[in-house]
């Protein structure tokens, strides 16, 4: 269990890595590119001092990189998502009211369900389940919005929301759920937790093996034959 | 016990998102080519919408007519808005789709016109959707026996978005990214968004 614990989510995400590469996915999520990256070099560094007493503080330490770049990517992703670009003055609220709903949920929830964890590692936990919970609602409303307006789901804003949400959605639930197990809950979330995390990368390996383009407000003048084709088409239109 | 209750609602959320997110997967997304927008169109009488978005009309028939005559006048005008806003959707949703695909092509100008015509597409698609719940619900409701204030006029904007400005908007990004089609078919084009 625990060579595999170590080896199948950083085997996975050093592929995920080199498939961003290929697809010069960095120009197009950077954030995304940045999480990959840190988590790939996290693991590394965790695998390493695993049996040393450095890795308490490297387990925290690496874990407030993964939220902070978590929230990052979220930000991203609604960002990219057509529509959010309106003038309208509320598109620019989604995100802030989506996080502050989730430290608010986060916040709840540990008030219902008091951890046994102290001091600044408590912290860290309540940030956790509260990006978990943006992850989620994020995921959310992007999918609710594919059918509501017609929005393609195969691009990699929905790719990347898809695998944080299928995660985040387990992990939420295993820790809800899991803890009615006692002893045996230690064991089921590791696992749960491998899985979920794999498959969530396996997700984006399969959005990102398909080069997405990318959209460049850098364009060349049109040629003069365009132009007088746009203005003919102006002119029909009036 | 709220909290747990909702964190049970936002985790039910989440799966039924995983299952719809697979079952889009199985079902692969058709891609939308130029030859299937033109014939997919409904045409929307931008000037019909104008008028029954007017407040002076609105005011003349409330001027002119008896309370029921008003009312009924008033339903028949919603209803007609409503096909309207239904047919606006229903283009959006048709350009959002073939802009979809534009985005694949290797001409960056190409993919441009493709962005911006989707950006148009979806909000012109949630203005449609927002003002058609509006209008159903006011239906549904027989609002307008409990309100006397102008209903239609109200119902220009939705969300900070202004719906004929937006949808007149889309036509214009319709004309630059369908720029390259014949002639005829181009106004067929204009003549059926």
């Amino acid at each position: 269990m625990n060579l595999l614990e170590w080896y199948i989510p950083l085997g996975l995400l050093v592929l995920l890595l080199g498939v961003l590469v290929r697809a010069h996915a960095y120009k197009v999520c950077p954030c995304f590119f940045s999480y990959v990256t840190f988590a790939s070099v996290a693991g590394a560094v965790r695998f390493l001092v695993r049996n040393q007493p450095a890795y308490y503080a490297t387990y925290w330490i690496t874990e407030a990189g993964y939220d902070i770049l978590g929230i990052l990517v979220m930000y991203e992703v609604l960002r990219t998502l057509p529509g959010t670009s309106t003038r309208a003055w509320w598109a620019r609220l989604i995100f802030p009211s989506v996080v502050l709903v989730g430290i608010a949920m986060s916040l709840a929830r540990t008030d219902a369900v008091p951890t046994r964890i102290v001091g600044l590692p408590h912290y860290m936990v309540v940030g956790e389940i509260a990006v978990r919970f943006v992850q989620v609602f994020v995921f959310a409303i992007l999918v609710t919005l594919v059918p509501l307006l017609g929005l393609r789901w195969r691009q990699y804003s929905f790719g990347i929301a898809t695998g944080f949400g299928l995660y985040a959605t387990v992990m939420l639930l295993t820790t809800i759920k899991f803890s009615d197990f006692g002893t045996t809950f230690k064991l089921l979330w590791g696992w749960t937790s491998l899985v979920a995390y794999s498959v969530a990368v396996l997700i984006w390996i399969w959005f990102f093996s398909v080069p997405q383009k990318v959209t460049t407000s850098e364009l060349s003048a049109p040629a003069p034959g365009v132009l007088k084709e746009y203005k003919d088409a102006l002119r029909r239109m009036r | 016990m709220f909290s747990i209750i909702l964190t049970w609602l936002i985790v039910a959320w989440g799966a039924l998102s995983c299952i719809y997110m697979l079952r889009c997967a199985w079902r692969r997304f058709p891609k939308r080519d130029v030859d299937d927008v033109i014939p997919f169109l409904y045409p929307v009488d931008i000037s019909l919408a104008e008028s029954l978005l007017d407040p002076a009309a609105e005011f003349e028939f409330r001027w002119k007519l008896q309370p029921p005559q008003f009312r009924e006048a008033q339903r028949k005008r919603m209803r007609l808005y409503l096909e309207l806003t239904r047919r606006m959707s229903h283009n959006a949703t048709v350009l959002v789709a073939y802009a979809d695909a534009e985005k694949n092509s290797q001409d960056p100008r190409r993919v441009s016109l493709a962005s911006t015509l989707q950006e148009k597409a979806v909000e012109v698609r949630l203005y449609a959707l927002l003002t058609r719940f509006k209008l159903r619900l006011r239906l549904l409701l027989r609002s307008d026996i409990l309100i006397s204030k102008p209903v239609l006029p109200h119902l220009r904007k939705a969300c900070d978005i202004d719906g004929l400005q937006t949808y007149s908007a889309l036509k214009v990004a319709a004309a630059a990214a369908f720029v390259q089609l014949p002639p005829e078919e181009l106004a067929s084009l204009t003549r059926n968004l």
